[in-house]
């Protein structure tokens, strides 16, 4: 102990502020080790991966080997051809992702107005929402044609049930009290919507963005498995074909990376539209 | 409008003072309400209630807990429609909710998007006040709540106390000539809850508003009101009235307290609340 410990009054300060300096602390150092046993995992695992094809155990042509991807990865930037599927891709998905988002958030905050129509419409919404939007990809491709559009109606369809009945959902999830509260305000049912409803249900449609721009690059892939002529899904769908595992692997790891991305756009966007959610911070 | 006139007027019910002066701001009688329950059974849940509110008057309505004082304070302020009776305002019964009045809950319900500032400006916003007016009323509110230095925080940020000085704040704004508060401060703690009262007393009376308070909390009703009316289980009914008159500032919630009258108020209250 220092010499600050002869003065009771300054003790209880001191120790206090040890204890909150001791608390700050320590969640770092946790996520520290968490970080550091994630890289190991992945270390170890690519090693036993790289080992086992390396010694013949498993064969190198069916698995790949982490090399081998390596390698791949490097040739597809050394070539370009790397950027040019991430543009096209990307594009198609945010497209379709903006198209789906807009057309769902719309029809499903303002089936909030008609209870009456919402109901029609519910049986409809389920069953769209239960086809496997792979299953309408033949159709889209006549109606859309081959190029940039068809994509993007694949992506639109994969991602707009989903924005429809999260919106919907948000905007009936209003707290009836907060109704009654601008309703005492004198507010009319547009005044109630464009106050209160959408506002309200701006937390949800926010959780379903994080959603759903993965399901627009599905679409999106999906749409490129069909036909394409670029895009990481057509260079994944083309090096399976020709058996080319390592470099399929390699559009899978840039896959993933957009969609990473993509998502941490979406994220900051939302902390960016939502200052008054601290919890995001 | 004169009593003799409000009397011919769509329902033929007025309310009646005795001097002919101007009718009250508000007026039960024999209001009903039951709500449909399954298989054709209706749950009555307000049976019979009639009072009336004064100009510049506070009185609170007391019960036990579960007895429907929330339904008669959402059906008095016209969000739910009465079973029976009816509710004028000035003498004149309305359809929906009446201009003029201002309305508060247990829950502060500010919106966590906006800030304490925002929240204030709603009302005025809804009855699409000119934004200077409007921000001029919002400031000079929270001022006199205290909250200047926090007019820019987000809900999230405050206490629960500042969080319902917000919500009195909003109630306010719209300069409303009855309030109708639910419960609107017992979810606070004690020394928060006597300022707050202070406040919305100060609030109250110093500008010739009424106020319509349901509680179940029967101290706060007795240091807070000039009447107090008891409800009984449900069904509910008014059991019994008492005038509140005590020899004090009528601001001060602790003085009222510490008067003799205050704890036979408090006794004779709580002895017909008939808590089971």
């Amino acid at each position: 102990m220092s010499d600050t410990s002869t003065s009771p009054a300054v003790l209880p300060w001191r120790s206090q502020q040890k204890a909150a300096a001791h608390t700050r602390w320590l969640p770092r150092r946790e996520t520290l080790q968490i970080l550091s046993c994630q890289l190991l995992l992945a270390a170890g695992l690519l090693a036993i991966w790289q080992w086992a094809t390396g010694s013949a155990a498993v064969n190198a042509f069916l698995f790949g080997s982490p090399a081998a991807i390596w390698a791949s990865l490097e040739a597809m930037v050394r070539d370009g051809s790397v950027w040019t599927d991430i543009a096209v891709t990307g594009a198609e998905t945010l497209a379709g992702f903006a198209l789906g988002n807009i057309l769902g958030t719309a029809i499903g905050l303002s089936l909030w107005y008609s209870r009456f129509i919402s109901r029609v419409l519910q049986p409809f919404i389920l069953a769209l929402g239960s086809i496997p939007m792979i299953s309408v990809a033949p159709i889209v491709i006549i109606w859309f044609g081959t190029d940039f559009s068809s994509k993007v109606a694949m992506a639109t369809l994969s991602v707009v049930v989903v924005s429809l009945v999260i919106s919907y959902k948000g905007a009936m999830g209003v707290d009836p009290d907060q109704i009654n509260l601008m309703r005492a305000l004198g507010a009319r049912k547009p005044q109630i919507f464009r106050y209160l409803v959408v506002h309200s249900a701006l937390t949800d449609i926010f959780a379903g963005l994080k959603m759903t721009v993965g399901f627009a690059l599905v679409g999106a892939i999906v749409g490129e498995f069909m036909t394409s002529t670029n895009g990481l899904g057509h260079a994944i769908f083309k090096a399976g074909s020709l058996y080319i595992i390592s470099k399929v692997f390699a559009e899978l790891a840039v896959t993933v990376a957009l969609s990473l991305i993509l998502a941490s756009i979406v994220a900051r966007v939302e902390r960016w539209l939502l200052p008054w959610r601290h919890d995001l911070k | 409008m004169r009593d003799g006139s409000a009397g011919t007027i769509m329902t033929g019910r007025s309310a009646s003072t005795v001097d002919g002066g101007p009718p009250p701001p508000l007026t039960a009688i024999d209001l009903q309400k039951s709500f449909e329950g399954d298989a054709n059974t209706a749950v009555e849940i307000i049976r019979s209630i009639s009072f009336s509110l004064a100009k510049g008057e506070i009185v609170s309505i007391v019960g036990p807990s579960g007895c429907g004082k929330t339904t008669l304070l959402n059906t008095i302020c016209g969000l739910t429609p009465a079973s029976g009776g009816a509710v004028l305002w000035y003498g004149r019964e309305l359809n929906g909710v009446p201009p003029r009045v201002g309305y508060m809950l247990q829950k502060d319900l500010l919106f966590p998007w906006r800030t304490a500032l925002d929240n204030v400006l709603l009302g005025l916003e809804v009855k699409g006040i000119e934004k200077r007016i409007r921000r001029d009323r919002a400031h000079e509110l929270l001022h006199r709540l205290g909250l200047d230095q926090f007019e820019g925080f987000y809900p999230s940020a405050l206490s629960g106390g500042m969080r319902q000085r917000v919500a009195l704040a909003r109630t306010l704004a719209p300069n409303p000539e009855v309030l109708l508060l639910d419960e609107p401060f017992s979810a606070l703690d004690f020394q928060t809850k006597i300022l707050i009262e202070r406040d919305t007393v100060r609030l109250v009376r110093g500008e010739g508003r009424s106020l319509l308070l349901i509680t179940h909390d029967v101290e706060e009703a007795v240091s807070m009101s000039d009447r107090v009316l008891v409800l009984s289980h449900r069904p509910c009914k008014i059991v019994a009235e008492h005038r509140i008159d005590l020899p004090i500032d009528r601001t001060d919630m602790i003085e009222a307290r510490e008067t003799p009258q205050f704890s036979r108020y408090v006794k004779s209250i709580w002895t017909q609340l008939d808590i089971r």
